[in-house]
């Protein structure tokens, strides 16, 4: 049921549990980060760099970073949708955004990982 | 209905109904001022991720850029613009969650959904303070 629901026969009930999906991994992440930030409470530089150096953290920030972009690109062209009623203009703005969260989520896959 | 719609040319079919645009007439309702509020913190949050990226490169480069990085954050004028950010991160977590227990069915009667809306809000303001607090002291 779930997963006939989820298939290219219904892209609304996909986006929206992606949508949900994502914000959950998010979520999850932002607790688990802020009480390690808490914890650690890097102060100086080497700290700083020592937060971000073990792999399964940078791996968890990077499924957070993946799961924004998602987010926000459902979340944004959603936005669009209602507030942008020329479908030229829109159909732009819609590109500009997959633009950008592209190039963003490259960006902190190098960040994290190169 | 027949004399009014002869006075204002409408179309066959079309009803004439008293328009209300001036929003400022129109009280929202807390549910829907969550709902609204929820958007617009999204799209506040979606336009400062490349000045997240470039904070964290720039943090992350060399001890000398670390230094910069803590310095610019320490200004007064920062400090407020991070406290608004951070309110708009709260309060789009926040209503996410309640969005998310709807979306189970749980708190979806009005008085709930009232109830609710009220913690949310509530608990975007105290997070904020708390950081407020934390940033200040």
């Amino acid at each position: 049921m779930l997963i006939e629901l989820l298939t290219k026969r219904y892209p609304g009930m996909r986006a929206w549990l992606t949508q949900r999906l994502s914000a959950l991994v998010m979520a999850v992440y932002s607790v688990f980060a802020v009480a390690r930030f808490l914890i650690v409470q890097p102060n100086s530089y080497e700290a700083w760099v020592d937060f971000f150096q073990p792999l399964w953290w940078r791996i968890a920030t990077l499924l957070f970073w993946i799961s924004l972009c998602i987010h926000a690109w459902l979340g944004i062209r959603d936005v669009f949708k209602d507030y942008v009623p020329n479908p030229s203009v829109r159909d732009v703005l819609d590109k500009l955004l997959v633009v950008s969260l592209w190039v963003y989520l490259v960006w902190a896959t190098w960040l994290l990982l190169g | 209905m027949q004399k009014d719609s002869q006075k204002t040319k409408l179309r066959p079919g079309q009803l004439s109904r008293p328009k209300n645009l001036n929003l400022f007439t129109i009280r929202l309702p807390i549910n829907a001022l969550v709902s609204i509020l929820h958007r617009a913190t999204g799209c506040v949050l979606f336009l400062i991720l490349p000045v997240i990226l470039l904070l964290l490169q720039f943090s992350l480069s060399s001890a000398q850029h670390y230094e910069t990085v803590i310095a610019i954050l320490h200004s007064p004028f920062i400090k407020l613009m991070l406290l608004g950010l951070a309110w708009a991160f709260f309060h789009h977590f926040f209503a996410g969650i309640r969005h998310l227990a709807m979306d189970v069915h749980w708190m979806t009667t009005l008085m709930k959904a009232r109830y609710t809306s009220k913690v949310v809000l509530v608990l975007g303001v105290l997070a904020t303070l708390v950081l407020a607090v934390k940033i200040w002291m």
